[in-house]
């Protein structure tokens, strides 16, 4: 079976290599050091592609404000481009965001705008890649998250620190030496919201504390255009990522602060090829390319027929909201290769899901003795190719479109 | 489900607002880093909004079918009241006579709520029907927890062996939609680390034979600590035995573990000319039903009957018990079964700061070299 959907991948492959939207050129400059958000090297080399980021609605999350709020959240346009200094690479993005959200403040309900850019571990078998959503079993992705933060923040016990946790009303301390005292707490905390993560599975992302990943970031808003600017910095190879040919499968996601964003509620891309000097493989781009042309009239009829009782999207709503995985927007972030993975066999990723506790009458999936998931939904390896590609063809025009 | 639940019993009928739990809690653990405006412990006045503000309209906790229902994150300033300081600093330095902006002793902040801001207001008319009671309200460390449930990061979990709901910072990101998911809003955000926190319970102090800090310090004896397989502890008994206690909005479906036994007989009503209306109630029974469920008819009657067999034979044990006689008897800490769970996990016992509310299913008395039975 697994060799059947190979060779029907590379079949349909061979007819779309022509076209090239999601994919990012790293232009090789001297050095990467101390690169910021406009700097020099950036506005003379860096060459930027634009890609759509479309918003996540596989899940439904709990928070009412921002499920109103985002109830019809459209696309996005997000300007991608790579640098890279043979070492080390850096992906720059710029996004438009018409206001400018930043965490500040002594506050329980307000959200800061942010990115992050997905890296998968490996993208040696392009129509293997991780489940876009964070990794998936067996095929993990590294994550870099920057948010929007005016203040610094602080370790949960002050590592350890106890004397500075104490409120400048309760320290022991008047005029000049409380000034002190505040001063040496600022120290305490990190500037930057900046995080790392090592992720198969979006339950199961966990950040890297141990200083094993070397990598910076930037953000900036640009008033006047109305767009935020971000970069990550990182090297090529490192602890998580071990990419062996000259070529990187990203993926980025923006969050608008605005929209009370922040977690799944998200506006995320398909995966990007970025080609490294010297790249020569044509696979990955193919694959994060793939349009399959089939017959979306039927394909819509055959999703109607076999996939619509568990699954919505944006023309069926017969099932439980909580049923399985909502497709709204997959055609936005799938790779076709994904796609006719999961339909012809469901086990290869099975997505995380919410929480067992959360919607106990929809599991997605069942759990064995030693933790593995089996996907609650059956392989449809019966379905012959033609109506598995009409099927792919109809998904691939399941996403919202492109805000103007 | 935990293998074992640690609850809390609070008796409603001495409840006297006095707000020492609070303050206990807020010194031992939200004082501080970011926590200054969470109130682990609060008691609010009943009828009333509560803190945080209507908590009872801001959604989560599960529908009939099991499903997590969706929720609204309270403000700071709006719903829970931002913490306020005095300009102590400038009164020294004020000119009473020139100084601008006008000088004088003043809060730094304009708060428009704050926990306990409709204290003691209550319903009703006064004085024919007016009435309140006090409501304290921890974290319900639930069976089946709202946030846990919600979290999208597996970061809250809930202790295998005591059942206390707590949240792995290490895991957590700041999302805070476990905060939309608690019915009872009583898990907050942490802005200064940008993380959220929670009642855990005082399992440090559970865990040395204390009990936790609001429960010792209640001056009105109105709170009971045990594990409720431990047929011993009052706990059990005033959970299973006489079902005298009854978990707050059960039909928010998260099955806390935190039970109150409710308020019976509050004073009668009075009629137009000021004559007491003899047999009525200033507590409506249909708010009572609302907050603990149609049990509380059969809990206020065994209180009853239960009252009037001690009027009548001088014996009732579920009286002695809600007389609350003695701490020893009212918190049952059971000690060797934590040591004996530190050692399974290869963890050094926490020593035993406090001797007197060791007792438990695991642990007996005579098991604890120096324990001394108090008369």
């Amino acid at each position: 079976m697994k060799r059947a959907v190979t060779i029907a991948a590379a079949l349909s492959v061979a007819a779309s290599v022509a076209m090239a939207g999601n994919v990012v050129t790293a232009v090789k400059v001297g050095s990467l050091k101390g690169l910021k958000c406009g700097a020099k090297v950036i506005r003379k080399y860096a060459k930027f592609t634009p890609i759509a980021v479309y918003p996540q609605s596989t899940l439904h999350l709990n928070d009412k404000k921002a499920n109103e709020l985002n109830k019809d959240a459209k696309a996005k346009i997000v300007q991608v481009a790579a640098l890279t200094d043979g070492k080390r690479v850096a992906i720059i993005m710029r996004w438009p965001d018409k206001s400018k959200d930043v965490f500040k403040g002594y506050k329980s309900d307000i959200y800061p705008d942010g990115f992050a850019v997905q890296f998968a571990a490996n993208a040696d078998k392009p129509e293997k890649l991780p489940y876009i959503g964070m990794g998936s079993d067996g095929r993990p992705v590294e994550i870099f998250l920057r948010k929007a933060y005016g203040q610094p923040v602080y370790e949960p016990n002050g590592n350890g620190d106890v004397a500075h946790q104490v409120n400048p009303h309760n320290a022991p301390y008047f005029g000049k030496d409380l000034k002190k005292f505040e001063k040496a707490v600022a120290k305490k905390g990190s500037k930057e919201y900046a995080r790392a993560f090592v992720s198969e599975g979006f339950r199961s992302m966990s950040q890297i504390k141990d200083g094993s990943v070397k990598w910076r970031s930037d953000m900036h808003y640009v008033g006047k255009k109305g767009m935020w600017g971000g970069m990550i910095v990182k090297n090529i190879k490192d602890a998580y990522s071990k990419p062996s040919k000259n070529e990187l499968a990203v993926a980025v996601a923006v969050w608008d602060g605005k929209e009370l964003q922040r977690d799944g509620l998200k506006r995320l891309s398909s995966w990007i090829a970025v080609k490294l000097p010297h790249a020569k493989n044509k696979a990955l781009e193919a694959v994060v390319n793939e349009q399959v042309k089939g017959d979306v009239a039927n394909g819509k009829k055959q999703f109607e027929a076999n996939c619509a009782s568990c699954h919505n999207d944006r023309n069926f709503h017969n099932a439980p909201v909580y049923m399985a995985p909502d497709l709204s927007n997959i055609g936005g972030q799938a790779t076709a290769a994904y796609l006719r993975e999961s339909i012809l066999d469901p086990n290869a990723v099975v997505v995380p899901g919410y929480n067992r506790n959360q919607h106990p009458n929809f599991a997605w999936y069942n759990v064995d003795k030693n933790g593995k998931r089996t996907s609650i939904m059956p392989p449809f390896n019966f379905l012959d190719k033609k109506t598995v590609d009409d099927i792919v063809a109809y998904l691939q025009t399941q996403k919202a479109e492109v805000a103007k | 489900m935990s293998k074992r639940q640690l609850a809390m019993v609070m008796d409603l009928n001495k409840c006297i607002g006095c707000q020492t739990c609070t303050v206990a809690c807020k010194t031992q653990w939200t004082n501080r880093n970011g926590r200054e405006y969470m109130y682990w412990n609060n008691v609010e006045t009943y009828p009333g909004d509560g803190y945080p503000k209507k908590w009872m309209e801001l959604g989560g906790g599960f529908d009939a079918a099991g499903d997590l229902q969706p929720g609204i994150i309270p403000n700071i300033e709006a719903d829970y009241g931002v913490p306020w300081d005095y300009n102590y600093d400038s009164l020294a330095e004020q000119n009473l006579l020139s100084d601008s902006p006008e000088p004088g002793f003043r809060p730094d902040q304009s708060p428009t709520w704050g926990p306990n801001w409709d204290e003691d207001e209550g319903a009703g008319e006064f004085p024919r029907d007016n009435y309140f009671f006090y409501l304290p309200r921890i974290c319900n460390h639930c069976s089946n927890p709202g946030c846990l449930s919600a979290c999208p990061r597996d970061a809250i979990f809930k202790r295998e062996e005591d059942g206390v709901v707590l949240v792995d910072l290490d895991r957590c990101q700041g999302y805070r939609y476990c905060i939309a998911g608690c019915p009872y809003k009583k898990i907050y955000f942490n802005p200064k680390i940008s993380k959220s926190e929670k009642c855990i319970l005082c399992f440090p102090r559970i865990e040395q034979g204390l009990p936790p800090a609001c429960a010792q310090s209640c001056v009105g004896r109105i709170r009971f600590v045990g594990f409720l397989d431990d047929e011993e502890s009052q706990v059990y008994k005033l959970v299973h035995k006489y079902k005298v206690a009854l978990p707050l909005r059960p039909d928010y479906g998260t099955q806390p573990n935190v039970y109150y036994v409710p308020p019976v007989d509050a004073p009668p009503k009075f009629d137009e000319n000021g004559k007491i209306i003899e047999g009525s109630d200033r507590i409506p029974i249909e708010e009572l039903e609302k907050l603990f469920g149609k049990e509380v008819h059969n809990a206020i009657k065994t209180i009853k009957a239960e009252r009037e067999k001690r009027k009548k034979t001088g014996k009732s044990e579920l009286m002695d018990i809600l007389i609350a006689y003695q701490h020893k008897d009212m918190f049952r800490l059971d000690h060797n079964y934590y040591v004996e769970v530190a050692k399974k996990k290869g963890m050094k016992p926490l020593p035993l700061v406090d001797e007197r509310y060791v007792a438990g299913k695991y642990t007996k008395p005579s098991s604890i070299s120096h324990f001394k039975v108090h008369a």
